[in-house]
C-alpha cells in the first residue's frame, strides 16, 4: 500500500483533486474540514513527495495557493485504492 | 490496515468524488454576454434583410462580437486568478465553447458568400446548440433543456415566414444560451 495514502487528511485532499484542475488550500481546508495547520503539513508531505504541485500567487494583495494533481499522485491513488478494495474483497 | 479501516477510507473517497460538481463553477456570465450579443447580430442581419435599416449598419456585427470577445478575455482572466477551483470538467467546457465560437466568428466573417443573411446567424444557433448539448451530455439538465430550446428555434426558424426568421433565431439565442448562463448564474454556490 501506499504510505502517504494510509493518512484520511492526504487520500482526501488527493480525492479532493481528483476531479479539479486545481484547487485552492482554503477551499481543500473547508472541503476536508481540518484546520489550516493540520492540512499545511499534510499537504507539505504530499508536494515533497511528487504528488501534488503547489502555485503560489497574490490575489489583491492577499496571497493565493493552490494545488493540482500529479501524473505521479494520480497513480498513486489508483494503485491505493485498488488494494483498499482488494481488503474489503479478502474480508468478504 | 484493517478491513474497517480500509472501508472507512473507501467511504470518504466516494462521498468526495460524489460531491466533485460536473458542472460549471463560473461561465455563466460568457453565456449571457454571447446569447445576448448573438442575437443582436441575428435580429441586425433580419432588420437589414427585411430593409429597415441600411446595410452599412452590418459594420456594427464585428464590433459587437468584438465587445463580447474582449469581455470573455478579461473575465477569464480575473476569474483564473480569484476562483478557489477549477474543475477538469469546466476546462473542457471552455474548449469546446472557443473552439465552435471561434468557427462560428470565421463563418461570420470570412464565409458569409455562402452563408448569407439569417443562414449566417443560424450558424451561430447551431454553434451554441453543440456547446449546450455537450454540457448537457456531462450531466447538466438546465444545458440539455436549453440545447433543446435552440435546437427547437432552429426548426421553428426554418419553418417561419421569412419576415421573422431573425426574430424566432434570436428568441433561441435568447432564451436557450443566455437563458442558460443565468440559470447557472442564479445556481452558483
Amino acid at each position: 500500500m501506499d504510505e502517504l495514502l494510509l493518512s484520511k487528511v492526504r487520500l482526501g485532499v488527493v480525492a479532493e483533486l481528483l476531479n479539479y484542475e486545481w484547487v485552492a488550500f482554503t477551499e481543500l481546508a473547508r472541503a476536508l474540514d481540518v484546520s489550516n495547520g493540520n492540512l499545511g503539513a499534510h499537504i507539505g508531505k504530499l508536494v515533497e513527495a511528487g504528488y501534488v504541485d503547489e502555485e503560489k500567487s497574490f490575489v489583491n494583495r492577499r496571497p493565493l495557493t493552490r494545488y493540482r494533481l500529479t501524473k505521479r499522485g494520480r497513480d498513486a491513488f489508483t494503485g491505493h485504492v485498488l488494494q483498499l478494495e482488494a481488503i474489503l474483497k479478502a474480508a468478504r | 490496515m484493517d478491513s474497517s479501516e480500509a472501508r472507512d477510507h473507501i467511504e470518504m473517497v466516494d462521498r468526495i468524488l460524489a460531491e466533485s460538481h460536473q458542472r460549471l463553477c463560473s461561465g455563466g456570465e460568457y453565456f449571457v454576454v454571447w446569447g445576448i450579443g448573438s442575437a443582436l447580430v441575428t435580429v441586425l442581419f433580419q432588420l437589414v434583410n427585411g430593409g429597415t435599416v441600411p446595410l452599412p449598419a452590418l459594420w456594427l456585427v464585428p464590433a459587437v462580437l468584438a465587445a463580447c470577445a474582449i469581455f470573455s478575455l478579461i473575465r477569464g482572466g480575473v476569474n483564473q486568478r480569484v476562483l478557489r477551483r477549477s474543475s477538469l470538467v469546466q476546462r473542457e467546457f471552455f474548449n469546446v465553447l472557443w473552439l465552435t465560437l471561434g468557427l462560428a466568428l470565421i463563418v461570420n466573417l470570412a464565409v458569409f458568400r455562402i452563408f448569407t443573411g439569417t443562414a449566417s446567424a443560424a450558424i451561430w444557433s447551431v454553434a451554441e446548440a453543440i456547446v449546450l448539448l455537450y454540457i448537457g451530455m456531462h450531466g447538466n439538465r438546465r444545458a440539455q433543456i436549453a440545447g433543446v430550446l435552440v435546437v427547437v428555434s432552429l426548426i421553428a426558424a426554418n419553418f417561419s415566414p421569412p419576415n421573422v426568421t431573425g426574430y424566432v433565431l434570436a428568441a433561441g439565442m435568447l432564451a436557450g444560451y443566455a437563458g442558460f448562463g443565468v440559470s447557472e448564474l442564479l445556481a452558483r454556490d
